[in-house]
């Protein structure tokens, strides 16, 4: 028997790539599936032949895996952390954007963490974390942050979906069993709406600490060692700020192109990416002020193993990456968003690229430096990376490319519960607030 | 696929969330009776757990609150 058609929906273009996803995405869904087979195959390499088949050697032992692992885990700031300050401060322009920022954390902290897996010759000894962990490592602690961060992204995420996959369930979208599962019953009753309201209120409060937890963890991984470069006291916020920096560039890649595959010019409007490129130039200048406090008390300091890994960066073999960092994390952001005529969306989109390559950059200086000119009496390590290394990145480039498109082809990318909220509301509950913070009028002085 | 079913999935899905959020409990418990064993910094490792498992365990409560919260605030007279 066949279906009836669904009923129209006044948010259909939310629902269209769900319920009629074009030709293009099969196409794309099977190249992506060719790389990461692909990449499997070269992993399952690396796995039979050791880390022999990577470029790192001593004294370069952390290359692209970890270098890697830092930029992906500073992708997923965009989206948490960023949905949850934005909810938290009732920022009404957040409605359409939410939604995609925190399917990227989800999905980039799950590749992220297992780069360090990848980073293993022996994977295997993984459960030796388990069996013989000491909770003093900082990679020790950097596992229990990142699974935590991973479960309250993916909760954060999933809880105000249910509403969404309530309504994909009442228009018998397919497959209905996983949407009837997902949607507990949603109804929208009054109670069902104070239970969701709670619990988002109180996984906000939540998810903040443990986002910033994240990344200041992870700079630990560094900072706690004696080696140049790497033992700083910003170190912690420094690699916050940077996260949250990559992360409101990817936002807004994504934003440009999703509003662009699937028409979503009514919802993600020029103001949408005004505030957010603003916000992009102010972590820009946030950031620069960190990279220049955090080599400036290096100079200062004068300590000789300092200097080589500093000279290494400013004028050696690293300066062209180096300097291409600086201009794309601070010159190009600061060009196209300080000046409002270049601020349109194809600048913007132009600025987030620029900052997420930046961005990847500066993790790369970070890493491969500190490790090419230890404190010993190593000569000068050398890092070239490998066909299999480049292989794993662009493997995991493609497997978040795939999970964001599924995700798309199964759930709104953006919230349509949230969206008619605010239509309904969004301008009493301003006004409200407006009078609840400006001063009353005073009496006139004729009165007086 | 049948409605008896799907809540019967819904039921194991939140036990499953409790059953993995004790074992990493369990788990960070068991690395603290270890770090007392060999006497490693049993002071670093309490400290980090006191703030580790209660999040787990938020996170569990906050998912479980949610799902009963809804399945109760259904309206009686209607199914989904």
């Amino acid at each position: 028997m066949e279906r009836a058609p669904a009923p129209p929906h006044p948010d259909y273009p939310l629902l269209r790539p769900i319920e009629k996803p074009g030709r293009s995405f099969y196409f794309i869904v099977g190249v992506l599936l060719a790389i990461i087979a692909y990449t499997g195959y070269v992993y399952v390499r690396q796995i039979l032949f050791g880390l022999g088949v990577t470029g790192m050697a001593q004294p370069v032992t952390w290359g692209f895996y970890i270098i890697n692992f830092v930029f992906f885990i500073g992708i997923s700031h965009a989206g948490t952390l960023i949905s949850a300050i934005l909810r938290l401060s009732k920022a009404e322009w957040r409605r359409p954007i939410t939604r995609m920022a925190e399917v990227i954390t989800a999905i980039v902290l799950a590749i992220g963490g297992l780069h360090p897996i990848i980073d293993l010759g022996r994977p295997d000894r993984m459960l030796n974390l388990f069996y013989n962990g000491r909770l003093q490592s900082p990679l020790l602690w950097d596992v229990t942050s990142i699974t935590a961060y991973f479960t309250a992204s993916t909760i954060y995420l999933y809880i105000p979906m249910i509403p969404d996959i309530a309504i994909l369930r009442d228009r018998g979208v397919r497959p209905r069993w996983l949407y009837e599962f997902l949607s507990w019953g949603w109804q929208g009753t009054e109670q069902q709406h104070k239970v969701l309201d709670r619990a988002m209120n109180i996984l906000m409060v939540v998810v903040i600490p443990i986002a910033v937890s994240v990344h200041t963890i992870i700079s630990y991984i560094f900072a706690m060692t004696v080696q140049p470069g790497w033992h700083s006291t910003i170190f912690g916020p420094y690699f916050v700020v940077g996260a949250i920096f990559s992360g409101i560039a990817a936002i807004l890649v994504l934003m440009i192109v999703f509003r662009k595959v699937f028409h979503l010019e009514g919802y993600l409007k020029q103001i949408h990416f005004n505030y957010l490129g603003i916000l992009l130039l102010i972590m820009s200048l946030l950031w620069f002020y960190f990279t220049f406090s955090e080599y400036l008390t290096g100079y200062y300091g004068h300590e000789p193993n300092e200097m080589r890994v500093f000279w290494y960066k400013f004028t050696g073999a690293f300066a062209p990456y180096f300097w291409t960092m600086v201009t794309c994390n601070f010159l190009v952001p600061v060009i196209l968003l300080g000046i409002r005529k270049f601020r349109t969306i194809t600048g913007i989109l132009f600025a987030s690229i620029s900052v997420i390559i930046g961005m990847w950059l500066e993790r790369l200086i970070i890493v491969v430096p500190s490790l090419a000119n230890p404190r010993l009496p190593y000569p000068t390590g050398i890092y070239i990376p490998s066909h299999t290394e480049w292989m794993l990145f662009i493997g995991g480039i493609s497997v978040f490319v795939l999970g964001y498109m599924l995700f798309a082809r199964f759930f709104p990318v953006i919230s349509i519960w949230e969206i008619e909220e605010g239509r309904h509301e969004s301008a009493k509950a301003v006004t409200e607030r407006i009078a609840s913070y400006m001063p009353d009028p005073q009496p006139s002085s004729a009165q007086e | 696929m049948n409605r008896n079913w799907i809540n019967r999935l819904q039921i194991v899905s939140i036990s499953l969330v409790w059953v993995l959020f004790t074992g990493i409990a369990v788990w960070v418990f068991n690395l603290i009776k270890e770090s007392l064993r060999l006497h490693d910094a049993p002071d670093a490792s309490v400290g980090i757990s006191i703030v580790a498992i209660p999040v787990f365990f938020t996170l569990a409560s906050v998912l479980t609150y949610v799902f009963i919260g809804l399945r109760k605030g259904r309206r009686k007279d209607v199914e989904p």
